[in-house]
């Protein structure tokens, strides 16, 4: 075989690659060249009958024309599989096989996320028992004597002096009676009150209070940017704050808080009974006479406290219409907060 | 509560604002505006009076009449269910066309059973005039046929319905709200008329007070009234009351509800002929002590309460409800004597409770009437029966005042005003605002104010307090919202809450779905779960209902629960998790609690999801959820696990053991009972488990310490044998290593079933035995050596049968 026998043997086969139309006549080209009894292996067999001169550049042109049929088969392979085909190798509709994850519970979410919000804020996350005393609970609160709230009909008293907390504030006396100012911090938990279990209302229930007490001085000003930025982290960054005076007996001055409706955005929906806010939780400034029972100097020490109900959170923040839900356990429900 | 703006406008001058204006600047200041309500209606020009010329009754029917209606022009045929509905009279007539207020209906001609209607005769109840009514609006004769009853009827009033906060008693009242509006708008408050001519008979001569428990009652005086003529309130009156919710009952009974609403003082009036002796004592009640209260029930009373008695008996409980006896009658002309008392605030709330008794009066003794109103509340009262009864006012006023009561005084600093605002206030303005609240300085220096409260703010008592009054009277919503500009570190530990939420994470990621369920639920659910300490469960003594009756000591008869509903709705399976407390009462009534992680499993959950029609084994559903126990101590570091068989009253016999983490006992893992199981006719095996979290949170911070990656490859070799089902996988592994070489560095079961070939009570497990050495690679030789010697052991010790691979 002469070198221009190679050089024509060379073009057509590359020629042939070019024309193969699909994957099996690729294939038999494929083994037709460099198949074991293809044509190129057969070559090199015959290198002793090319003249002596020829041999070197000869097996080098070999060599070079083996690559590049592979290169231009390889090419023309991924060019040939692209082609439309009718055999299904893996039929991408089946369902996969993995499992699942579970999801969070709606209240577990709504207190990680708040303490997560709030942990930039540089408040730490304080517990306390659920089982509470009348001292922690009402009494360093500054509840009025004879306010309705220590009733049989809206507390459950536990014998002698045990309760199950109405709030979570009583956490925040006693991170007060036991440690000294700044003390920053909120207290997520499960908290108790004898209401009949409606659409809104259930006994056991779940709230958040915040704290925040310094002998730097706090202001109505601060509390107001901390639930600002709450709000905005929370229900996204177009929620606002409003303040209503109100009547708490731990806070002095007392404030309602509204964020501004997430749903409408403030022009007023359903979701709002149309006024473009919604009621989240109650604030103000700690009033004097729980530090005095804490042991702080009242005129030492500044700070606000604000607190609100997880479930109300959830049921807002998600589009939940019954608190009931939340305890019901029904997968098809909980599966949702994935 | 309700406070009709037609009534406030009488003490303040705010007609010139819009309700919407009343309403945000009362709810913007700290009385929340409810709702705001429409009393009465606009009526259209198809409301006229009309003349009922004739009424007969309607052939087809018993209770309807069929009449001729005149309004002045025209005569229309009617059709009219009303009782009393007759000839003659005058009535209010919508015409066809006319829009019916409220509902909003529009007359139409109408044919009822038969007979053509024109029109409809109104009710009170239908103009929007009242809640409820027995038949159709009589007016008195002198109105004429054709007159629009715009022009009769009162023209539509609106109503704030307020809540007021349990601080504020001073808003308790139309004058009290009058006086947040003068302070608000800095508008004068014109106060209502007390004046009267009093007759020459003392008032002394005629009735005789006293008050023989001070402690309780601070002051009682009472005026005496000849010659009262009770009788029907007049028209203005009596809408006031309706509007405020109080129902009209006659002149003098009106009178003291106008006075109490209006002021906020409750007055009682007692007919004085019918008080023995025409005397008051105010004392406690005898234990045992009866009086029949105006309601009609008879009532016990005890030592503690405080009655106003006579010389013979209790004629009234103090501050919460009259007596039957003394109640003024409607009919005739009498005597009255007129209570204005200050009762303890403490006393009258106790007394209320106990008798089960929530009136008007109460409600504003329980929270505080201003110590100094008795006075002018009962000249208020006196004048208007005077104007409206023509009573005959006996002179001076009976006053037994004990009182110790000074005006408080609270000293403000102009600082601290502005420290706690937030907000640079000046001096002067705080000042003005105080003042705008009648809270007046009586001296001042550069740094602080000496402040004088009102009697009837008793709710102001601290520096706190005024800031307070300055801030919602300043406006909350000029608050600024400054950037938070605290160090961002807190140093308090709360490690806890973040390990916690380490082990839901793990949870979720094994596939458990959170659960949340009530801290109670009732005893008999517990019972079928354990009743081995029900001496130590915490009963909850007032529950909402006995469903929620006890707390709970286990989070397992909920998981059940909860994972049962599921299966009754459907749900193929599920899987979920709860963390949550658990409460135990211990030998001298503490209440101990304890948080704990509960695990439940549904139907084929742990199969794969082609794989789900195959009976779950009891076997598979257990070790579904020990594998989860496994895999979430594990992550969390938590030590050592162990696992052994125990019983446990909810689980199945010989399917629960004990779950032991670092040789202590957390809690078990079992099948649920067949009989519980059976409750929610679920068929397969439901396995679950309970452990105390804080055993499996003590290692979570531990820093994983690594080992180098194996350097040298592995040589395998595996074993199958059939052995007694006694034997178990844990004589298996221990017998291996008895008779294994260092090198032996994993043991894992790749097979393990029964079958009828190789017989009852014997099962078939393989295990894959791997060796590694650290230092060089292993021979073959040396691997088979040993392999060997290990099935040899397996053959001698556990009577295996080796089957050949
Ligand atoms: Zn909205």
């Amino acid at each position: 075989m002469t070198l221009a026998e190679l050089d024509k043997l060379q073009a057509d086969s590359l020629m042939e690659v070019a024309n193969a139309a699909d994957a099996e006549t690729l294939e038999k080209v494929r083994i037709r060249y460099l198949g074991r009894n293809g044509v190129v292996p057969a070559i090199m067999k015959q290198m002793k009958e090319v003249a002596a001169a020829d041999r070197p550049v000869f097996g080098k042109n070999v060599n070079q024309w083996r690559k590049e049929i592979e290169t231009a088969i390889a090419a023309k392979g991924t060019e040939v599989s692209k082609a439309p085909s009718n055999k299904v190798l893996f039929d991408c509709s089946l369902p996969g096989r993995w499992h699942t994850p579970g999801a969070r519970h709606p209240v577990s979410r709504v207190i990680e996320e708040s303490a997560a919000i709030f942990a930039r804020l540089g408040f730490s996350v304080a517990d306390g028992p659920d089982i509470e005393n009348r001292f922690n609970n009402f009494t360093a609160l500054n509840t009025p004597a004879h306010h309705p709230s220590m009733d049989e009909s809206d507390t459950f008293w536990m014998g002698g002096d045990q309760l199950l907390r109405t709030q979570t504030s009583p956490v925040q006396i006693r991170m007060m009676t036991s440690h000294k100012p700044p003390v920053r911090i909120i207290t997520p938990g499960r908290t108790y009150r004898r209401d009949t279990t409606d659409a809104t209302h259930s006994a056991n229930f779940h709230q958040i209070e915040g704290l925040y007490v310094d002998t730097e001085p706090v202001s109505l000003a601060d509390l107001k940017a901390t639930l600002a930025y709450y709000a905005r982290e929370m229900m996204g960054s177009e929620a606002g704050v409003r303040f209503r005076p109100h009547f708490f007996p731990f806070t002095e001055p007392s404030v309602e808080v509204d964020f501004s409706c997430h749903v409408c955005r403030g022009q007023g929906c359903r979701v709002c009974k149309m006024s473009g806010w919604i009621e989240i939780a109650g604030a103000g400034m700690v009033d004097p006479r729980v530090y005095e029972f804490v042991g702080y100097d009242p005129a030492k020490v500044f700070g606000f406290a604000f607190g609100f109900g997880v479930e109300r959170i959830a049921m807002i923040k998600y589009g939940i219409p019954d608190i009931r839900w939340l305890y019901e356990n029904d997968v098809r429900f909980l599966a949702q907060m994935r | 509560m309700k406070v009709p703006i037609s009534w406030l406008n009488d003490y303040i001058e705010i007609s010139d604002l819009s309700v919407r204006e009343l309403a945000d600047r009362l709810t913007f200041s700290g009385v929340e505006v409810e709702s705001i309500d429409e009393v009465g209606a606009r009526l259209d020009d198809n409301f006229v009076v009309g003349r009922v010329v004739s009424a007969v009754a309607h052939e087809n029917s018993d209770h309807l009449s069929v009449c001729i209606v005149s309004d002045g022009t025209a005569e229309f045929q009617v059709v009219c269910g009303a009782p009393n509905v007759c000839a003659g009279i005058m009535v209010p007539f919508a015409r066809v066309g006319a829009v019916i207020p409220g509902g909003g209906f529009k007359i139409k001609r109408a044919r009822l059973r038969g007979v053509d209607s024109h029109g409809m005769i109104c009710s009170a109840a239908e103009l929007c005039l009242a809640e409820e009514s027995d038949g159709i609006m009589i007016f008195d004769e002198s109105v004429c046929a054709g007159t629009p009853l715009r022009e009769l009827l009162p023209p539509p009033e609106t109503v704030l319905d307020l809540e007021i906060t349990w601080n504020r008693s001073d808003c308790l009242s139309i004058i009290g709200i009058a006086r947040e509006f003068a302070a608000l708008l800095d508008r004068p408050l014109k106060l209502p008329s007390v004046d009267f001519v009093e007759s020459d008979a003392p008032v002394d001569a005629l009735a005789r007070i006293k008050v023989e428990a001070p402690d309780l009652c601070p002051r009682y005086t009472a005026r005496v009234l000849r010659g009262v003529r009770d009788g029907v309130s007049p028209l203005w009156m009596r809408r006031r009351l309706e509007m405020c919710g109080v129902r009209a009952i006659s002149l003098t009974v009106d009178v003291t509800n106008y006075v109490m609403l209006e002021t906020g003082q409750p007055l009682h009036a007692f007919d004085l002929s019918r008080l023995a002796g025409q005397s008051i004592f105010v004392r406690r009640a005898t234990e045992g002590e009866k009086i029949k209260t105006l309601d009609g029930i008879e009532r016990e009373l005890n030592s503690e309460m405080l009655v106003i008695a006579d010389a013979e008996r209790a004629v009234a409980v103090a501050g919460v409800m009259g007596g039957e006896e003394s109640e003024i009658n409607r009919e005739g002309s009498e005597d009255v004597l007129l209570e204005s008392a200050l009762f303890d605030a403490a006393s009258v709330k106790f007394t209320a409770s106990k008798l089960g008794l929530a009136t008007e009066s109460c409600r504003r003794f329980e929270r505080g009437v201003d110590p100094d109103l008795a006075d002018f509340a009962s000249r208020r009262a006196t004048a208007l029966l005077v104007e409206h009864a023509g009573a005959q006012v006996a002179q001076g006023m009976v006053d037994c005042d004990s009182r110790n009561f000074s005006n408080t005084c609270i000293e403000l600093s102009f600082e601290r005003v502005r420290q706690i605002m937030g907000v640079a206030l000046s001096d002067d303005e705080m000042l003005r605002i105080l003042e705008s609240l009648s809270v007046y300085v009586e001296e001042r220096s550069s740094e602080r104010a000496l402040c004088v409260v009102p009697s009837w703010r008793l709710d102001l008592t601290l520096e706190a307090d005024l800031i307070e009054e300055i801030a919602r009277l300043y406006g909350l919503d000029k608050v600024p919202s400054a950037l938070p500009r605290t160090a961002a570190v807190s140093t308090l530990d709360d490690s806890f809450f973040y390990h916690r939420g380490r082990c839901r994470e793990l949870l979720l990621g094994l596939g458990f779905t959170e659960a949340m369920h009530y801290s109670f639920l009732s005893a008999k659910e517990l019972d079928a779960f354990d009743k081995r300490n029900v001496s130590g469960r915490a009963v909850i003594p007032n529950p909402v209902s006995a469903d929620y009756g006890v707390l709970r000591d286990s989070l397992l008869p909920q998981m059940a629960a909860s994972l049962g509903r599921n299966a009754s709705r459907q749900v193929e399976s599920a899987a979920l998790f709860e963390i949550g407390r658990v409460f135990r009462r211990d030998d001298q009534g503490a209440i101990h609690e304890d948080e704990r992680v509960a695990l439940g499993i549904m139907g084929p959950r742990g199969r794969a999801a082609i794989d789900r029609r195959r009976p779950v084994t009891d076997e598979e559903a257990v070790l579904w959820l020990k594998g989860a126990v496994e895999a979430l101590t594990d992550a969390l570091h938590a030590g050592e696990l162990t696992f052994k068989l125990s019983e446990h009253p909810a689980m199945e016999r010989g399917w629960c053991a004990d779950i032991i983490l670092n040789g202590e006992c957390i809690g078990c893992v079992g099948l649920l009972a067949a009989a519980l199981r059976h409750h929610w006719r679920m068929s397969l095996p439901m396995p679950l488990a309970e452990l105390r979290l804080a055993p499996l949170l003590s290692g979570v911070d531990k820093i994983a310490v690594i080992e180098p990656i194996p350097a040298y490859p592995a040589i395998k070799r595996d074993v199958a044998f059939i052995s007694d089902s006694s034997v178990t996988h844990h004589d298996v592994l221990e017998c291996i290593h008895a008779a294994a070489p260092e090198e032996l560095t994993k043991i894992e079961l790749f097979d393990i079933f029964v079958s009828k070939e190789i017989g009852k009570g014997r099962r078939s497990l393989g295990y894959t035995l791997s060796f590694r050495s650290t230092k060089r690679t292993l021979t073959d030789q040396e691997v088979n050596e040993s392999f060997v010697k290990i099935v040899r052991t397996l053959k001698e010790k556990l009577k295996v049968d080796i089957r050949d691979s």
